[in-house]
Parts: structure tokens; sequence; C-alpha cells
């Protein structure tokens, strides 16, 4: 009787100090979630650099081996290292080599563009997606809106806040944008006519195109996987609502059904589902639709439960295992992360910070905070600014 | 005594769990009235960023995330409807929302609210086509004193 008794105490004491929170459930009733795939350590691979030849070949080899060392994925050393990474470079062209532990070769490549600092960054992607099978940062960019010059702009920068550029300079400024996935195109919402429409803009080739020039407001353009196909937010038939634009047949499919104000769409990595933020008038709820691969085929809607009334702004990591979304706790916003489809709640950052960007290998997120752009690790938790000074950041999208 | 304990536990249980929820569920919302009157053609209308357009009543301010028409709304958006000398104007209703929302929630808003508003007008028998719409977030600031307002401009 007086186990019993114990029992119910400790039950009343239970609910009253750990209070209703996702993140402080105790972990005795964890078991059901499942295992944090990214608590389990993996061993560092090692690596050295041996031989590099050339007029160029000694500061080559310097200014890898400080990117190298910058992305935190090998470990370098000459003592019986799993890689070895040799070139050539002359006048800052790079031809280089990758072999393992039994002298297999992985990589010979040949980077050829003007300058040596873009062929390093090249080459260290490289090496780092042959031994781990994830993409490097060096050369990923980042796409963010700044006020820096009065109006709101569309603006780069490297994943280190390095290398920014203007890239919009229309009048009354450019907001929601966003890079397909091999970085060679933006997507934005445009202010020029006066009213929003998004337009593509081709990096390499300079051309800019209009995609939507609707009636109402398109904004929250997101790219496809495969590059080929914009998520965008339309009103022209009353209701906003999400279409997916074929942007090669200037053809648009409606995929929501909402009544409410749909927003922030966000593919998944297989290309098959969209998630996106709706307000059916009691606040932004996230919501999954499957994006039909006909006209008359059906699809899904499902409202996916994140445990917080205020939801915005969702991204599928990489790998699809989690979902990073804007929250509102406590009347702030706050970066959160939650397991996809299942799993716990994880806040991220709170006091401000919104619009989460997942990095290519998943590892980063990045958003904005109080107009700062920051870098913050999944795992360690670790953060950093990497861009400041530069007007209100908002907005930013990683590349993936 | 073991009556005692059970009544005990069937009282904390429930509660222990409602301690352990994120959230609770919200009782069932008033239905959201769907817009049903799709946007003619843009063409002739001028937006409030490349001139000043002059508002065709005072503007409608909002609180939070609504973006439900209240009474006072219907109100001030009566009289562009009953008045005969302005009821054939063509007009741009235009939405803006406040700082410190989710960019792109905030336009979605701003958006959801000026159809909210085009719809009571067509309602009240304005012609659709006299009537845009446009969100504007808090991409640029309204010719009105709040920043969670809808601004119906004459055109």
């Amino acid at each position: 009787m007086s186990a019993l008794r114990l029992s119910f105490l400790l039950l009343y004491f239970g609910a009253v100090f750990f209070p209703a929170s996702a993140a402080t459930i105790p972990a005795w009733l964890k078991f059901w979630k499942g295992k944090d795939t990214h608590s389990v350590a993996k061993k560092t691979p090692s690596l050295t650099l041996g031989a590099f030849s050339g007029g160029t070949g000694e500061s080559a080899k310097q200014a890898l081996m400080k990117e190298l060392n910058s992305t935190r994925q090998f470990k370098l050393t000459n003592v019986d290292p799993d890689f070895t990474v040799t070139a050539n470079s002359v006048g800052g062209r790079v031809n280089g080599r990758l072999v393992n532990r039994s002298g297999k070769e992985l990589l010979d490549r040949t980077y050829a563009a003007p300058g040596l600092d873009e062929n390093l960054k090249a080459f260290a992607d490289d090496l780092i997606l042959a031994v781990t099978g994830k993409p490097g940062l060096a050369t990923s960019r980042i796409v963010f809106v700044s006020d820096k010059t009065g109006t709101k702009q569309v603006y780069l920068c490297d994943s280190n806040g390095q290398d920014v550029q203007q890239v919009t300079h229309h009048s009354h400024g450019c907001v929601s944008p966003t890079l397909s996935m091999d970085g060679t195109t933006i997507a934005y919402t445009s202010y020029a006519s006066g009213f929003p429409i998004v337009q593509v803009l081709d990096l390499g080739q300079g051309w800019e195109r209009t995609v939507t020039d609707t009636p109402g407001s398109s904004f929250g353009a997101s790219f496809a996987p495969d590059g080929e196909r914009l998520a965008v937010v339309m009103s022209f038939l009353g209701n906003p609502e999400i279409f997916v634009t074929d942007l090669n047949a200037n053809s648009a499919a409606c995929i929501s059904d909402s009544t409410g104000a749909p927003s922030s769409p966000a593919w998944h990595p297989d290309g098959q589902q969209i998630i996106f933020a709706d307000d059916r008038g009691d606040g932004p709820r996230l919501y999954v639709t499957e994006v039909p691969k006909s006209n008359k085929a059906e699809a899904k809607l499902i409202r996916w439960r994140t445990g917080y009334a205020f939801c915005a702004d969702p991204e599928f990591s990489p790998n699809a295992d989690s979902v990073a979304f804007t929250a509102r706790i406590g009347g702030e916003l706050a970066v959160v992360v939650k397991g996809w489809p299942t799993g716990s709640s994880r806040v991220i950052q709170k006091s401000g910070a919104s619009h989460p960007s997942w990095s290519p290998d998943g590892q980063y997120l990045c958003y904005s905070q109080n107009g700062t752009l920051y870098l913050h690790h999944r795992t360690t938790g670790h953060r950093r600014v990497i861009l400041s000074g530069q007007g209100q950041i908002t907005e930013p999208r990683w590349m993936k | 005594m073991n009556r005692l304990c059970l009544c005990f536990s069937a009282f904390l249980a429930p509660l222990f769990l409602f301690t352990q929820c994120s959230h609770f569920p919200s009782f069932p919302a008033e239905p959201v009235p769907e817009v049903v009157y799709a946007l003619g053609s843009r063409d002739g209308f001028t937006s409030p960023l490349s001139v000043a357009l002059k508002p065709a009543c005072s503007a409608l301010e909002f609180t939070g995330v609504s973006f439900a028409l209240t009474g006072v709304h219907r109100r001030q958006l009566a009289s562009l409807a009953t008045d005969p000398a302005t009821i054939k104007d063509s007009y741009l209703i235009a939405g803006y929302a406040p700082p410190g929302l989710p960019e792109d929630f905030a336009r979605a808003l701003s958006e959801r609210r000026a159809q909210a508003a085009r719809q009571y007008l067509i309602e009240s028998g304005v012609e659709a086509v006299q009537l845009q719409t446009v969100g504007f977030g808090f991409d640029s600031a309204p010719n009105a004193p709040g920043a969670n307002v809808v601004v119906v401009y004459h055109q």
C-alpha cells in the first residue's frame, strides 16, 4: 500500500516539475521515439596532403589545407591516413587526385576556373563528396534579403558570409528569394512593376524572366529538386493557393485547397511532397500535400502536428529526416527542428530567430535573428555570426 | 483506503498526461468564409509603390493574425458600396502586416485580408472587375497610421 502511495506522489511531483513541453518529456517516456541518428559518433576520416607540384603548387597546398581544416570533415595527419591527396597546380589551374589507403583512385579532376581560390573550393567540395558522400559547403551559396541600400534587395554570399554580391537592383525592391539545387538560378518576388510578381534570374547568363504576373500577389517561390518546377503562392483565383508551375511548359496546377492564407511552400527532397504553412483562421500551422503526377491524380493533404500553434517557413532537411521551421514561442519567433514524419521537437534558437534553412550536407542551419545571419551546427549546437552590418538581413535560403 | 487511492489516481493521471502535452486541442473554430471571386485583369490599376494614392475610406485595422472582417470593417466598407457617386469607381485593396511576423506569412495574411475586403464589397454590390487586391506584408509601409491594416486606394 505504501508503494502505491509513493507512486502517486512520484506521479504528482512528475507532473509539477516536468511542465508541458515536447523538449522536457522525461527520457524514460521516449522509448517509442527511435534513435537520434545524429548523436551517433562517427569516426572522422583521416587525410594527408601529399605532393603538390607546379608553379602554384605550394600555395595551393596551403590554401587547400586551410579550406579542409575549416570544414572539420577530415582529420589532417601524416600518420597512417585513410586518404591521400596530390595535385599539380600551374597558374591557378589545379589537377587534383584522391587515392584511398589501398591506392585506389577515387578522384582525378582538373579545375580550370579563372582563380586558384575558386578551383580549390571546388576541389575541397569534391574531396568531401568522394569521402563522405555528402556535398561540401565551400562552393555553396546562401541567398538572402537585405535593406542596406534603402530598399529590400536580394544578395548572395558563401557559407562563411564572404563574397557578398547584390543580385537584384529593382525599383521598389525584391524579396522572398530561393536558389535552385545547383545554385545557378534564383527565383524571387519582384516589386518592379509595383505589384508582387515572381521572376527567375539565371546567374550564369544574366537573363531574367517573369514566371507569374497574375492579378493579386505572387510570392514564396521554391524550386523543386529537379529544378524544372517552382512552387509558388498565387491569389488570382480569390483565395491564395499553392501552385506548382512547370518552368519549361509555363503551366501551373493548384495543389492546395485553402480557405485561409497559405505561405512558404518547400519541397520534400523526393520532389513528390510539399510542406507549407496555412492559416485557416487560428494561426499558421504546417500542412503537407502530395504533388499529383497528373491532372486527374488524387493528392493527400495532411496537417502535420508540430506541437506549436504558430508555425511558418518550413524546410525539409536534405535527407528528409527533419523539418526546420519558425515557431512563435512566448510571443517571440524561434527556430525549431522536429523529426519527420515523427520525432521530438528541439528549439534551436529563440529570441527572434526565424527563417531557418539547411546546409546542403544537413549539418548546419542558417537563420536570421535581429537582422544578423547566423550559422548553427545541428549536432554541437555551436553557432556563429557569419554576416552582420549589412542592413537588416532576412529570409536566408541555402542552396541544396 | 484502496478506493480513495483509486479516485486519487483517476484524478491525477489525466492531469499528468495533460501536463505532458505540448499543446492542447483548440476548440472548433468559426468556419472561414471562402473567397470565391477570381480577380480580373490588373491592367489600368496603379500601385501605391509607384504613385501616391488616395485612400477611399479610413484604413481597416486588424488585430493579431486575424483576417476575418469585423462589424467595424463592414461599416467602413459599406460607404463605398452604397454611395452612388463612387460605386462605379475602381479600387485597389492593399493589405499590410506589421513587422515581427515571418515575412512570407505576412504577405499571405495581408493578401488574404485584402481578399476578404474585396469579397465583402462584391457582395455589397461593387463590380468584381473594379476591385484588385495586393498583399505587401511588411515589405512597404502603408499609407495609414497603423501597420496591421488594409487600405482601399481610389484608382
